[in-house]
């Protein structure tokens, strides 16, 4: 087998939508789709994701048993003892759905799950902004929240694999006066949900999502620009906490509202008065095709790994 | 004699590689015969002979008595020569100074401690280079023989510099080239690394993290800070100042001044904070913030709001470690943060915060995690100064305990 003829498949699952991409071993796209979620839950998705490949083969012209190694990114966090999926709230039944033992059914053995924003973190260190760190964070913000931390050159999981899972990271609203939730503060704060409900709660009209507030901000709303400014304003002592932490070098912004110049610009501005030392924060390069790079990359390095000896 | 069958060449790397693990089996296993180190490094006898023979010459070695209760001859039994060196582990606390001098085995031989002098700075190293070296005298060992030296202090050295940055409780090293002059003073190299990196290599030494791999070690006392040890290495960050949580923006407003200098958290649950909200809340006098505990378990109400709101903003820290690096162990330690009843009240708190639970235990060395963990740190560097392999890791340390000192 020589990497030429190999080939590698990627996904990336989120809740709202599926990215998937055959590379070859060197980890660059060959082909590469991007489909909604099958909303009916984690079997159907799991389909969804073989099907993918099988389509993107077809594209591609080759066979799909050639994809040698699989790397699928999973919304959630994999404990690294047990392979269980938790943490996983916007697809239904996927904490008990055995993923892996389905994907190496219809793959073989060489498939592997990670994290997805552990993944847009590789990618970015691979092929993006943070391709010069040793210590570096991705700090995902859309529907939910979630954090990749690269320590040392290393992307780091977690004792449980759940390292980086800020959803309830005690950010927002004191978080000791209340009955604690399901989902945590941080995410209450900044979360897609709470963007929008803070919209509404400040007088605003006829915003239905996130993208709506940016496309008034930009027709001079006032309401718009005080929500953006509040949640910038949380997201800044997110980050500020990032820093006291792990003293990282570049925390990267990706997400659907984190690569949004009108929130990081206001994050960045933010900074100096929280904290004494500089920050240094950027948007994603590879923007929401990080998580697919990033898992392309890593199938594409376990394949050159596994077929060195044989050359 | 006759003619020995040619022997393939004993490369400088297979000696070494020799000597290193006879020199392990006697850290872990002296004192010992030479058979039986035969027997667990699987070298041979001839080879045993040898290498014992040259590290005894070294003086790394020495006969320590002869077996006895076995059938048939005894043997000479052998241990680590207190000869073969010395190294020292110092601790600069904000209140306490602590020096601690051990032998090549780990084995502790003296140890001291006094109020740190309060006026910091210059005043602070001398302290440190007299009390090294009436230790040393003390002990007859002459200062020559202490072959590795490290010392723990509060904030983050400068690399560059030499000088110690973001430890506000002690004054006048921010512009000192502490490792420099310490190095002249002490008349021998210093390594400096933070206090609570080092009280956590203490405890995963000897204390209460021994065989974790994940652990974060959130110490409270004049300050508060953090140490993390994550698969098997210590976190520094980019710049060394990993786990300096005393600027995590809980308690306060981060835009205030006090924050901003200090860091907030520390503002509030470092020592002074913890004092100064005792007498905000309308609460008496009091000298330190171990008073303000006392207070509280005697039953002082305005105290006891205080200690509370202190586990709090503790718990509150901790959350923001479990969420972000998801430590397998949290480490509560600090001269407040490893009293029992605190510890209680933070673990109560942080139940309510996460929604993964962590395993909290209490610092087991407590005053001694700082100075044990510098005396950890000290002894494999000479060991690997010593017994060095490019490649390898440094040999694990027996805990002191575990070793028979013989007279």
């Amino acid at each position: 087998m020589t990497c030429d003829t190999a080939y590698c498949f990627a996904a990336d699952l989120g809740g709202t939508k599926l990215a998937a991409a055959i590379a070859d071993a060197r980890g660059s796209v060959v082909a590469e789709l991007t489909e909604p979620t099958d909303p009916r839950g984690a079997a159907y998705v799991a389909e969804q994701i073989a099907a993918c490949a099988d389509k993107l083969a077809k594209t591609a012209g080759i066979e799909v048993r050639r994809a040698q190694h699989v790397m699928v990114g999973i919304p959630g966090a994999i404990d690294p003892r047990t392979g269980r999926v938790s943490l996983i709230p916007n697809i239904a039944g996927l904490e008990d759905f055995d993923i892996l033992g389905f994907l190496r059914g219809r793959f073989g053995p060489d498939v592997a799950i990670e994290n997805d924003v552990n993944l847009a973190m590789l990618g970015e260190h691979a092929l993006g902004c943070a391709s010069r760190c040793r210590n570096a964070a991705f700090l995902s913000l859309g529907t939910g929240t979630g954090l990749g931390l690269l320590i040392d050159d290393k992307l780091f999981r977690g004792a449980r694999g759940s390292a980086g899972e800020i959803a309830d990271l005690p950010i927002g609203m004191d978080p000791t006066s209340q009955i604690p939730s399901a989902s945590g503060t941080f995410e209450l704060e900044v979360g897609s949900t709470a963007i929008v409900d803070r919209y509404r709660r400040q007088g605003g009209t006829a915003a239905a999502t996130v993208r709506d507030i940016f496309r008034l901000l930009e027709q001079g709303d006032e309401v718009a620009a005080s929500v953006l400014d509040t949640t910038a304003r949380w997201v800044a002592l997110a980050v500020v906490t990032l820093q006291s932490l792990l003293d990282l070098e570049l925390i990267v912004f990706g997400g659907s509202i984190g690569v949004r110049p009108e929130l990081y610009e206001r994050v960045r501005r933010a900074l100096p008065a929280l904290f004494s030392r500089p920050i240094t924060i950027a948007p994603s390069r590879l923007g929401d095709r990080a998580g697919l790079i990033g898992a392309a990359w890593a199938a594409g390095q376990a394949l050159r790994q596994n077929s060195e000896p044989a050359q | 004699m006759g003619n020995p069958m040619p022997s393939p060449p004993i490369t400088s790397v297979t000696r070494q590689l020799s000597r290193r693990s006879v020199f392990e089996a006697l850290l872990h296993r002296s004192p010992i015969s030479r058979a039986d180190l035969a027997k667990v490094t699987c070298l041979s006898k001839q080879t045993m002979s040898e290498v014992i023979d040259a590290l005894e010459q070294q003086g790394l070695v020495r006969p320590v008595g002869r077996s006895s209760g076995n059938v048939g001859r005894t043997a000479v039994l052998y241990e680590l020569s207190p000869d073969g060196g010395h190294v020292l582990g110092i601790d600069l606390g904000a209140r306490r100074l602590t020096v601690a001098l051990a032998d090549i085995a780990g084995r502790v031989v003296a140890e001291a401690d006094e109020p740190t002098d309060s006026r910091g700075g210059a005043w602070a190293l001398d302290q440190i280079a007299r009390l090294s070296d009436r230790l040393a005298r003390d002990n007859h060992t002459h200062p020559s023989r202490i072959r590795s030296i490290v010392m723990a202090t509060p904030g983050v050295v400068n690399p560059k510099s030499g000088a110690i940055e973001m430890a506000p409780n002690i004054t006048g090293l921010d512009h000192l080239n502490v490792v420099g002059l310490l190095g002249e003073k002490l008349g021998s190299p210093v390594v400096l690394e933070n206090d609570i990196n080092l009280a956590l290599l203490g405890e995963i030494w000897h204390g209460c993290a021994q065989n974790v791999n994940n652990v974060a070690f959130l110490a409270l006392g004049s300050g508060v800070g953090l140490g993390l040890y994550i698969n098997g290495r210590l976190v520094r960050g980019e710049n060394g100042a990993a786990g300096e949580i005393g600027y995590l923006p809980i308690g306060g407003d981060p835009l205030q001044a006090e924050c901003r200098l200090q860091g907030c958290l520390e503002y509030q649950v470092g020592a002074t904070g913890v004092v100064r909200r005792y007498r905000e809340a309308g609460g008496s006098e009091v000298d330190s913030e171990r008073q303000v505990f006392e207070r509280a378990q005697a039953g002082d109400a305005i105290a006891a709001d205080v200690v509370d709101e202190t586990a709090r903003l503790t718990a509150l820290a901790a959350a923001t470690v479990v969420a972000t690096v998801d430590p397998q162990l949290l480490v509560l330690g600090g001269s407040v943060g490893a009293r029992p009843d605190f510890a209680d009240k933070v673990a109560r708190v942080l139940l309510q915060l996460s929604a993964r639970p962590v395993e909290i235990r209490t610092s087991t060395l407590g005053r001694r995690a700082g100075v044990a963990g510098a005396l950890s740190v000290a002894l494999r560097r000479l060991h690997d100064e010593v017994f060095g392999v490019a490649e390898f890791a440094a040999l694990p340390l027996p805990p002191p305990a575990q070793r028979s000192v013989s007279q």
